[in-house]
């Protein structure tokens, strides 16, 4: 009989215990699966510093982004002289882009260094999810660029097509908890317009972006892109150097202030990936800005009046 | 022994159905509880909706309890909802909204009828429980339990802060409807 009672002590607790925890107990089956396990917004903003997010626009919102690269803060350009940079525009952007779906984004934009126009599509392909189905999130980004300006020489592009560049991006990202999230950007940038014939026209390059949550709406954002030793050789006449920026982001609901520093001149991919001739190290750090402002374009067409907002 | 044990068990067997048969006897449940938010200021109204909050009942106690998970909320604006998971309620850290609560007066859920009520209890919501005494109305009909409620919840109570630069635009307290049809556990 010892065996019996053994077995049937325990079962009569738990029967017990579940009586006393009994609407508890019932909310949590009613409950299971009913928290969506997609993970949402691993970064605040389509961009981190200078390389793109794996996120992208919601449906029919707009975002328009108008950036702006300082001079050099130190050496030779920077200090006193032109108040740390602040005298110099070395690039200037203005962008627009357009969510079509929640996950598919186009832009376009104008930057002032070689008057460079930008067309790009962004597709988000994979995303997170906390039941352990998908750790990453996978978003595919291409761009096109243009320079639209008067060629420097007479040979600079005597093929219309020597003007395009062609940018192709994977970003692939993980949002480790609330507050920090990492991602990767494996990308090949396809140009005609090199300074050196040995400079490879095809440029791979990787790169290593994060951001950490300080507080709801501060965040501090980096971003890293491998360039040099990839496919490019190290002992061009010209020394570009591996663009690294860091930066404080600000969220404010619908707008996004970020402020970097930065050791690259440009702000589009086609640009500072193959450019970037400053370096950290002798001054050619300098500070830039980005604003974001979001604009929802259609009204939703949805008519349940539980969920209609109205701007007076 | 296995005569011994085949008696218990049968005995022990029909009493836990008894027992469940019992608490069933008692308990309610629904499944698509709808709940809103609305939020108004001068400049912009907000609302948001979820329909799939969950509430328990036990009637022999009074006990009611209501959940929800916070990212079940929808709104308008895709953003607007990002906003509210990533920035005010944290949703990533306090999934769930709750109020478990006693009905303060005895009730006969078998009869129909329509009773003003208020429910004594505990609203956890971002981490923080706060004691809070809601009013509403039960009505009873062919079994089918309904509860509608309307109350206010002021950000500050749980620590849901709005910056100054969102004051114009997000109301300091959320006006919160419920409306819930719960039926017997058969």
């Amino acid at each position: 009989m010892k065996k019996i009672s053994l077995l049937t002590i325990p079962l009569f607790f738990s029967l017990m215990a579940a009586h006393a925890q009994q609407a508890d107990s019932l909310l949590n089956v009613l409950n299971s699966g009913l928290i969506k396990p997609e993970v949402e917004a691993v970064f605040k903003s389509t961009r981190v510093v200078l390389s793109h997010s794996s996120e992208t626009q919601k449906k029919h919102d707009l975002d328009m982004r108008i950036r702006h690269h300082f001079g050099d803060i130190g050496g030779k350009f920077g200090s006193a002289h032109t108040l740390y940079g602040l005298d110099v525009a070395s690039d200037l952007f203005i962008g627009f882009d357009y969510g079509i779906t929640d996950d598919l984004t186009v832009g376009i934009g104008r930057s002032k260094q070689d008057e460079l126009y930008n067309f790009s599509g962004k597709y988000k392909l994979l995303k997170q999810r906390t039941d352990g189905k998908m750790p990453v999130n996978l978003t595919l980004f291409a761009q096109m660029g243009w320079i639209a300006r008067e060629p420097f020489s007479q040979t600079e592009f005597t093929t219309y097509s020597n003007r395009f560049s062609y940018f192709l991006q994977s970003i692939i990202s993980r949002k480790f908890s609330s507050r920090f999230s990492l991602e990767v950007m494996p990308a090949l940038l396809m140009r005609k317009n090199t300074a050196e014939s040995r400079d490879p026209q095809n440029l791979f390059s990787l790169g290593f972006a994060g951001r950490m949550k300080l507080t709801r709406r501060l965040s501090f954002i980096a971003d890293y892109t491998l360039v040099n030793g990839l496919s490019r050789p190290n002992d061009l006449s010209q020394v570009y150097y591996n663009p690294l920026g860091v930066g404080l982001e600000i969220e404010t609901g619908g707008h996004i202030f970020s402020l970097n520093f930065m050791n690259s001149e440009y702000i589009l991919e086609n640009n500072f990936i193959s450019n970037t001739k400053k370096s950290w190290k002798d001054g050619g750090i300098r500070f830039g800005f980005t604003i974001s402002r979001n604009f929802t374009l259609f009204k939703s067409k949805n008519k349940d009046p539980d969920k209609t907002s109205k701007i007076y | 022994m296995t005569w011994a044990i085949k008696i218990t068990n049968f005995f022990f067997g029909s009493l836990l159905l008894l027992l469940q048969f019992n608490a069933a006897g008692q308990s309610y449940i629904g499944k698509d509880v709808k709940i809103t938010l609305f939020s108004t200021t001068p400049v912009e109204d907000i609302r948001a909706v979820s329909v799939r909050g969950t509430a328990v009942l036990i009637a022999k106690t009074r006990e009611i309890v209501v959940q929800v998970p916070i990212r079940t909320f929808e709104f308008d604006r895709r953003l607007m909802q990002e906003h509210f998971n990533e920035n005010y309620m944290e949703s990533d850290q306090y999934p769930l909204a709750k109020f478990k609560g006693t009905i303060d007066q005895g009730i006969d859920f078998t009869k129909d009828g329509t009773y003003s009520v208020t429910v004594n209890g505990t609203l956890s919501m971002h981490g923080v429980d706060k004691i809070r005494a809601i009013t509403g109305k039960v009505s009873i009909e062919n079994g089918e339990i309904r509860i509608l409620t309307a109350f206010k919840v002021p950000c500050a109570d749980h620590k849901i802060k709005i910056p100054t630069l969102i004051m114009t635009k997000v109301a300091e307290v959320i006006s919160i409807t419920l409306d819930g049809k719960l039926n017997q556990i058969k």
